[in-house]
C-alpha cells in the first residue's frame, strides 16, 4: 500500500526531531507555561512534515510495506509509558492519512480540528475523544470507493481512538495526540472511505502542485499523456472501482515521477476523458481542497511559528531570570533608565540640541545681539572703511619716509610721534569741566559738547543722527513704568549702545574721510578736536548705558539676578562701544598724521 | 531692522558721476523713498538690503554708495577692492555721464583686480524722460546706445527710475543672480581677506560650494 510508506517517511521525519523535543520537555517540565509552548511549538512542525510527506510519497510510492506493522507500532506507543516518548513520532503517521480525509471534508470541520488543535492546552481530551468517537456524515464527495469498508482502516481509527484516550496521560505527545485527534475528527469520517485510496490520490496531486508551482510545467503535454493512459486503463465501468482504483494510483503515480511537470488540469482532464473514472473526479476537487487547507495550514502555520519564536525566546530569556531582572542588569539597562538603543540616541540628541541651544542662546546673548546690531546699524561697514583708509594713508606715508633722505626722514618720524602723542586719551579728571546750562536739554547739551569739541576741525560734521538718536532714548526711557518687561528694556539698553556706537565711528569715519579732501590741514587743532570728540562719545556711551541700568534697578522684578545679569552686560556693552570708538580714533591718526608731513 | 537672516553677503558698489541719482536709487531700493533734495554723498555711504535669488536663496546686498564728485575720486578708489559687483550709473538725460562710463569701469575692473566684478550699466532718471521740458530734461543717451555699449563690453543694462521705482529692484537683483551664478559655477569663492563675499553669519561654518546644486539661471537685461 502507497500511504504505509509515506508514514514510514513521515516517522523517519518525526524521530528526527523527538530527542530535542525530549530534551526540552524535561527542562520546561516545571511550568505550566512551558507546556503550552511544547504544544504551539509543535504546530508548525507538523504542518511542514505533511507537506514533506506528500511530496516525498511519490519517491517511496513502491515500497508498499507495513501498514498494518504501523497499526502495531501504534497500538503499543498507546501505552503509557515513559519510554513511550521515543515512539511519539510514530503518532504522526496518521496524519498523511488525515490530511486528504480534512480536504474532503466541509471547511467546518476543517475549522473544528483547528480548534481542538489552539485550545488543547485548555481542553479536555477526552472531549475531544468523543467528538471523534460518533461517525462522520459522509464527505461531500462521496464516490463509490468511499464506500468500500476497510477492515484495516477500521483498525487503525480503532486504534487510533484508544491512541487518544491514552495519550492524554503524557505531554511528551500530546501534541502529536491533539493533531491526531484533530485529524481523526475528520478523518474517521472518511476512514471508511478507503483512506488510502484517497491519500495517494491527493499526495500525488499535491506533489504535482507543488512541482509545478516549482517549476517550468508543461501540463498540456502531461494531460495527454495521462488521459491516454486513464484510456487504456479505464476499460471498466466504475462498479470495479477497489481493486482498479489502486491500480491507478500507483499508475498515475509512476506517471507523476516520470513527468513531474503535471498539474491539478491533469486530474481534471483524465476525468473528463474517461468520464466513468469517479476517483479522478474526486481526486480534482480533493486536491483544490487539499491545496486549499494545506495553504491555510501553512499560512496558520507560519503565524504559528513566529509566535512560538517569540514566546520561546522569551521563555529561554526568562529562564531561572523572572521579569529579566538580572539579564537587564547584566546589559546596564537599568530600571527604565535607558532601555533601548533608540532610546540612548534619542537622549544624545536630545543633549546635543540642548546644548546647541544654549550655546546659541549664549552667542546670542553676547555677539549676536550687540555685534550684529551694530552691524545692521552700518557701524561695522564704517570701521571698516576707515581701516582701508587708514592703511591706505599709513602707506603712503611709509613711502614719504622712504623716499626723503635720512635726516628729514627723522624729522617726518617725529612729527608723527608728536601728532600720536596729540591723540592721547586725556586722563577723566575734567568730569565737572564744563556744566551746561540748565535752559539746555539733555540732547541739545550733548550737540552743544560735540561741537564745542570738533569746532577746530575745520570740518561740518553731521551730528544730527547721533543727537537725534539721543533724543528718542530720552523719550523712551521717560515712557519706561513698573510695566515695561525688564528683558524689553534691556533689549533697548543694547540696541541703543550699539547704534550710538555706529553713529559715533561713523563721525570718525566721515571725518577722516573729509580730513583727506581738506586742502588745508591744521594737524595738531584736528588732533585735539578728534580727542575731544572722542572723550565726548565715550562719555555719552556710559552715560546711556547709566541710564539703561539704573532703570533696570528702579524697575520692580522678583528675578534680581537676571536685573543684575542684564546690567553687567550692559556695562559690557558699552565698554565694547567705547573700545569700538577709540579703535576708531586710532584708525583716523594717520589721516591726521599725513596732513603733518 | 534687518533681518539678520541670510546666506550670502555681496558687496556691491555704485559708481558714477556725481549727480546721476546713485544715492537716490539706493534709497529708493533700501527705504522705497525717493527724496527731491539730497546732499552729496561725502566719500562713501551705507545701505544694506537682503533679497533672494531665484532658487531662494537669501543675500544681504551690502551697498557702498560712493561719492561722485572729483575731489573724494582718490578716497573712493579705496573702497572698490573688496566689492563683487560694481553698479555703474549714469544720466539718461546726461550725455557726460554716460560717456564717463568707460572710464569709471576701467578704473574698477583695475582697483577689483585680481577679481572680476559683475557690472551693471544703469541708466537713471528716466522718469524725466517725455513728462515737460522745462526743467530742461530731455533724453541724451538712447536706450539703443546704452545697450550695444553694454553688449559689447558683456555688461547687464538697464533703465531705471527712482522716482517711480521703475527697474529699480531689476537693476540689482540682477547684479546679485549674476553673482550668485558665478558662486555656483564655481567662478567665485569666498576667500579669507576679500570680503566680496561672505556668507551669512547663520552659517558660521561657511558653506562647500560644491554640493550646492548646479543652476544655471539665465539673467535677462531690458
Amino acid at each position: 500500500m502507497p500511504t504505509s510508506d509515506s508514514e514510514d517517511f513521515e516517522s523517519a521525519d518525526e524521530g528526527h526531531a523527538s530527542p530535542e523535543k525530549k530534551e526540552r520537555k524535561k527542562r520546561l517540565s516545571s511550568s505550566n507555561y512551558s507546556d503550552n509552548a511544547l504544544e504551539t511549538e509543535q504546530k508548525p512542525s507538523n504542518t511542514k512534515i505533511k507537506s514533506e510527506n506528500v511530496q516525498k510519497v511519490v519517491e517511496k510510492v513502491k515500497d508498499a510495506d507495513g501498514w498494518d506493522d504501523f497499526d502495531i507500532d501504534d497500538g503499543e506507543t498507546i501505552t503509557p509509558e515513559p519510554a513511550a516518548k521515543s515512539n511519539t513520532p510514530e503518532k504522526t503517521k496518521t496524519k498523511p492519512e488525515n490530511v486528504p480525509s480534512i480536504a474532503k471534508d466541509s471547511k467546518k470541520s476543517q475549522d473544528t480540528g483547528w480548534d481542538d488543535f489552539d485550545d488543547w492546552g485548555t481542553e479536555d481530551v477526552s472531549a475531544d475523544v468523543q467528538k471523534v468517537d460518533p461517525p462522520k456524515p459522509q464527505p461531500v464527495q462521496s464516490k463509490p470507493i468511499t464506500r468500500q469498508p476497510e477492515p484495516n482502516i477500521q483498525e487503525v481509527t480503532d486504534r487510533l481512538a484508544a491512541a487518544s484516550t491514552g495519550g492524554s496521560s503524557g505531554w511528551g505527545w500530546g501534541w502529536s495526540v491533539d493533531s491526531l485527534l484533530s485529524s481523526a475528527t475528520a478523518g474517521l469520517s472518511s476512514a471508511t472511505a478507503g483512506i488510502s485510496n484517497i491519500t495517494s490520490q491527493v499526495s500525488q496531486g499535491l506533489s504535482t502542485v507543488l512541482e509545478t508551482g516549482i517549476g517550468a510545467p508543461d501540463p498540456e503535454e502531461l494531460a495527454r499523456r495521462t488521459s491516454k493512459d486513464q484510456e487504456a486503463r479505464v476499460t471498466k465501468p466504475d462498479n470495479a472501482q477497489k481493486p482498479t482504483a489502486a491500480g491507478d494510483k500507483l499508475t498515475v503515480v509512476g506517471d507523476e515521477q516520470t513527468w513531474p511537470n503535471t498539474g491539478p488540469n491533469d486530474g481534471a482532464n483524465a476525468g473528463a476523458n474517461a468520464g466513468d473514472a469517479f476517483q479522478f473526479g474526486s481526486l480534482f476537487s480533493g486536491v483544490t481542497k487539499f491545496v486549499e487547507t494545506t495553504g491555510t495550514k501553512v499560512i496558520h502555520g507560519g503565524l504559528d511559528t513566529l509566535e512560538t519564536i517569540g514566546k520561546k525566546t522569551m521563555e529561554v530569556l526568562q529562564d531561572g531570570d523572572p521579569g529579566l531582572a538580572k539579564k537587564r542588569a547584566l546589559l546596564g539597562l537599568g530600571a527604565g533608565d535607558k532601555p533601548v538603543l533608540s532610546q540612548v540616541l534619542r537622549e544624545a540628541k536630545a543633549k546635543a540640541e540642548e546644548d546647541d541651544r544654549v550655546r546659541e542662546e549664549k552667542r546670542e546673548a553676547k555677539e549676536v545681539h550687540y555685534e550684529n546690531l551694530f552691524d545692521d546699524f552700518e557701524g561695522l561697514v564704517h570701521l571698516e572703511a576707515l581701516e582701508m583708509l587708514s592703511k591706505q594713508v599709513s602707506m603712503r606715508i611709509e613711502e614719504r619716509i622712504r623716499s626723503v633722505d635720512a635726516d628729514k626722514r627723522q624729522d617726518i618720524k617725529e612729527t608723527l610721534q608728536q601728532v600720536a602723542e596729540l591723540c592721547e586719551m586725556p586722563e577723566e579728571d575734567e568730569d565737572d569741566e564744563e556744566s551746561p546750562s540748565e535752559d539746555l536739554s539733555k540732547s541739545d547739551a550733548f550737540l552743544e559738547r560735540l561741537q564745542t569739541a570738533t569746532q577746530d576741525l575745520g570740518l561740518k560734521l553731521q551730528f544730527q543722527p547721533l543727537v537725534k538718536q539721543y533724543k528718542e532714548i530720552l523719550d523712551y526711557i521717560s515712557t519706561v513704568d513698573s510695566e515695561t518687561p525688564i528683558k524689553t528694556l534691556y533689549k533697548r539698553g543694547v540696541s541703543t549702545l550699539a547704534q550710538s556706537t555706529a553713529l559715533s565711528v561713523e563721525q570718525y569715519h566721515k571725518a577722516a574721510e573729509m580730513l583727506l579732501v581738506k586742502s588745508r590741514r591744521s594737524t595738531a587743532d584736528e588732533a585735539d578736536a578728534l580727542t575731544q570728540m572722542t572723550v565726548v562719545l565715550t562719555k555719552h556711551i556710559s552715560e546711556l548705558a547709566t541710564l539703561f541700568t539704573e532703570k533696570l534697578n528702579a524697575l520692580p522684578s522678583d528675578n534680581k539676578e537676571q536685573v543684575n545679569t542684564y546690567i553687567t552686560n550692559l556695562f559690557l556693552e558699552a565698554g565694547n562701544s567705547s573700545t569700538y570708538i577709540q579703535n576708531a580714533f586710532q584708525l583716523a591718526l594717520p589721516i591726521l598724521q599725513i596732513g603733518a608731513v | 531692522m534687518v533681518d539678520p537672516i541670510f546666506d550670502y553677503q555681496f558687496r556691491l558698489i555704485l559708481i558714477g558721476d556725481s549727480t546721476v541719482g546713485k544715492s537716490s536709487l539706493l534709497k529708493y531700493f533700501t527705504d522705497g523713498k525717493f527724496a527731491e533734495l539730497s546732499d552729496p554723498t561725502v566719500g562713501v555711504d551705507f545701505f544694506a538690503r537682503i533679497i533672494e535669488v531665484q532658487d531662494g536663496t537669501r543675500i544681504k546686498l551690502q551697498l557702498w554708495d560712493t561719492a561722485g564728485q572729483e575731489r573724494f575720486r582718490s578716497i573712493t578708489k579705496s573702497y572698490y577692492r573688496n566689492s563683487v559687483g560694481a553698479l555703474l550709473v549714469y544720466d539718461v538725460c546726461n550725455r557726460s555721464s554716460f560717456e564717463h562710463i568707460p572710464l569709471w569701469m576701467m578704473e574698477a575692473k583695475r582697483h577689483i583686480e585680481p577679481h572680476r566684478p559683475v557690472f551693471a550699466l544703469v541708466g537713471c532718471k528716466v522718469d524725466l524722460v517725455g513728462t515737460d521740458n522745462k526743467n530742461g530734461a530731455r533724453r541724451e543717451v538712447t536706450c539703443e546706445e546704452a545697450r550695444m555699449f553694454a553688449e559689447e563690453n558683456g555688461l547687464h543694462h538697464v533703465e531705471t527710475s527712482a522716482k517711480t521705482g521703475l527697474n529699480v529692484e531689476e537693476a540689482f537683483v540682477l547684479v546679485a543672480q549674476e553673482v550668485y551664478n558665478r558662486i555656483q559655477t564655481g567662478e567665485y569663492k569666498v576667500e579669507d581677506g576679500w570680503d566680496g563675499i561672505k556668507t551669512g553669519f547663520n552659517r558660521p561654518n561657511g558653506m562647500d560650494f560644491n554640493l550646492l546644486e548646479a543652476e544655471t539661471v539665465q539673467s535677462t537685461c531690458c
